[in-house]
Order: structure tokens, then C-alpha cells, then sequence
């Protein structure tokens, strides 16, 4: 059984969970170009390697992140986006 | 064009009965029912002997009908303070209030109210129909069990995937999990000395979660019960 680790419920079956997609930050969007919103819009990073996502624990309606290498499937850490402490390797590579 | 008038339909929305959420699924075995807290429901099936053996060994038994209220927002611990009511100091535990009511909280910001026989708080936060920033009502439509007696954890083993055993599961802890593939709440309770699990899912399964349990109850040698056996 694959196990996720939820920051308010603890560690629960994998079966618990939703997929929430990539963690993206979205550009200022009045001051971005139309070329750069269109790629955050239209573009998603498929490459695999370590990535920020958003993951709901179905049952009691929480949402969070988990940093997973998606290459891999290990997942190195999850948090409420409030609490986050963005791990700057990510970030950069965004 | 003429205006429809609902008087002329003969229809009283004030009059009718709710039946509860598992009522679908009883219908064909039960011997007794009530209107309790306006919502009819089981109170007895077998008699109160066998449901009493049953009670100990595995009983499973319907307890929608408590009076439910749901509350969430920034300030909503706030909002319950304010209204005496205790709330527990950690997410994910329950206490019970001085108004014998069962108070959840579910997160850090969200809460959920049950009054247990006897109880009032539900029905008077229920009466309160003043607005404040930041405190939203949640509109419940649960259906709620009790699940009694010595084989309670078999049961429980089979359905849920966490260890929802003593040593696992503190006493004031409230679980947010799956049970038989739907979002559940669980808890641990006393109740007239008795130690139960309580268990919670969206009223819309409350048919199919009662098939289940008590499909499981009775392969383990328990059985319905009906609300009677926890009335006095």
C-alpha cells in the first residue's frame, strides 16, 4: 500500500488522496507580457525530476503540498501551502 | 397569467417528516419507528433482548437523528466561545460541553456540533440567526452510527485501513478517514459507561454504509440495533 503523509492528518493510504496537479506561481499579470502568460496558461514542465504539488486529502477536505521527484515517486516532504517554507531548489527551478 | 398558489396544493412544508438517511436500507426489517428530533427513524428491530446480546457482541445502530451543526471560518473557535460553548484546544479531538453536546474540531477552523441525549447547544446556535465576518454555518446532513460491543474492532479492521485500536486512536482523538471506500469521521466515546465508536458519512451513503456494517455485523454474530437501547 503507498502511504502520503497528510500535515494534518498524518500518514493515510494512498486511496485518501486527489491529485491537485504542479504547484505553479502565476506571472504578474499586469505586467507580464501576453507571451509569458500564455505559457504559464497553455505549458506544463512534463520533464521528471522534483517537483511541487498540490495533493487533497479527500476525507477531510485538506489541501496541501508535496514535494515529489516524479521520476522516482518519492516524495521528500509535504506542508500547508500557509506554512510553506518554499525549498528554493524548486522555486528556481520553475 | 395566473400565480401559483402553494395552499391549493395541499402541501405543508412545515409538516413534513424528514426519515432518515438509512431509512431506505432498513425498511424491509424493521419492527418500530419513531420521530425523534422531527426525523423518523428505527427504534427497535428484534426485541429488546437480542438487540441487548447483540449491543455486546456488535451492534450497529442509526443515530442520524441527533441534531447536527456545523460551523467553520477564521472565527469561528470565537464565535463558539462566545457562545459558552468549549471547544477542544487541538485539531482533529472532540470534547464534550457543558450542554452535552459533542464538540469536534475538524482542522484547526472548522467545527462540528452534535447533542447527545439531552443536549442543547446544537439547537441553540440553530436559533441564533445573526451574521458575523469570518464564522460560516455548514449545513449537515450526516447520517451518524454507534457501533457497540466486543468484536466492534474486526469489524472496523475490515472497512477502514488506520488502526482505529485504543492504543492507536487516544480517547478525545476525532479520525478523518475512509470506511468501506467513502469519507468517514471516527471517533472513541462512552457512552452510559459503555465504550463505542461513533461514526459519521455524508447522509447520502447512509443507506449503503448501514448495508455494510451490518452486513459485516451479522457474518460476526451482531446485528442492528434500534435507537431505544441508547434512549434511556
Amino acid at each position: 500500500m503507498k502511504l502520503l503523509n497528510c500535515p494534518i492528518n498524518g500518514t493515510r493510504p494512498l486511496s485518501e488522496f486527489i491529485f491537485g496537479g504542479e504547484y505553479r506561481v502565476a506571472p504578474d499579470q499586469d505586467s507580464c507580457s501576453d507571451a509569458q502568460w500564455a505559457a504559464y496558461v497553455h505549458n506544463r514542465n512534463g520533464s521528471p525530476g522534483d517537483k511541487k504539488e498540490w495533493w487533497y486529502h479527500s476525507p477531510s477536505g485538506t489541501w496541501f503540498i508535496a514535494e515529489r521527484n516524479t521520476l522516482t515517486d518519492k516524495v521528500s516532504r509535504t506542508y500547508l501551502l500557509s506554512n510553506a517554507n518554499l525549498n528554493p531548489a524548486l522555486e528556481s527551478a520553475q | 397569467m395566473q400565480g401559483f398558489d402553494v395552499n391549493k396544493q395541499g402541501f405543508d412544508v412545515n409538516k413534513i417528516v424528514q426519515v432518515s438517511p438509512t431509512a431506505h436500507a432498513q425498511s424491509a426489517e424493521i419492527t418500530q419507528w419513531q420521530i425523534v428530533n422531527d426525523m423518523k427513524i428505527a427504534v427497535g428491530f428484534e426485541g429488546a433482548d437480542i438487540e441487548k446480546y447483540r449491543k455486546k457482541v456488535l451492534g450497529v445502530t442509526d443515530v442520524s437523528c441527533l441534531a447536527r451543526y456545523g460551523v467553520k471560518g477564521p472565527q469561528a473557535a470565537q464565535w463558539l466561545a462566545d457562545h459558552e460553548i468549549a471547544i477542544p484546544a487541538n485539531s482533529n479531538s472532540w470534547t464534550m460541553c457543558d450542554q452535552k453536546t459533542l464538540v469536534m474540531r475538524l482542522g484547526s477552523s472548522e467545527f462540528l456540533l452534535e447533542d447527545q441525549w439531552g443536549g442543547g447547544a446544537c439547537k441553540q446556535l440553530a436559533a441564533d440567526s445573526s451574521r458575523q465576518a469570518n464564522v460560516y454555518k455548514v449545513a449537515r446532513a450526516d447520517a451518524a452510527f454507534i457501533l457497540s460491543g466486543s468484536a466492534v474492532l474486526n469489524l472496523l479492521s475490515e472497512l477502514c485501513a488506520i488502526d482505529l485500536s485504543e492504543q492507536s486512536l487516544s480517547s478525545k482523538e476525532v479520525v478523518m478517514t475512509q470506511v468501506a471506500g467513502i469519507s468517514a469521521t471516527v471517533l472513541r466515546q462512552t457512552i452510559a459507561g459503555e465504550p463505542v465508536y461513533r461514526l459519521w458519512c455524508d447522509g447520502t451513503y447512509g443507506a449503503y454504509m448501514w448495508q455494510v456494517l451490518l452486513d459485516i455485523a451479522v457474518e460476526l454474530g451482531g446485528g442492528a440495533v434500534g435507537l431505544a437501547q441508547y434512549q434511556n
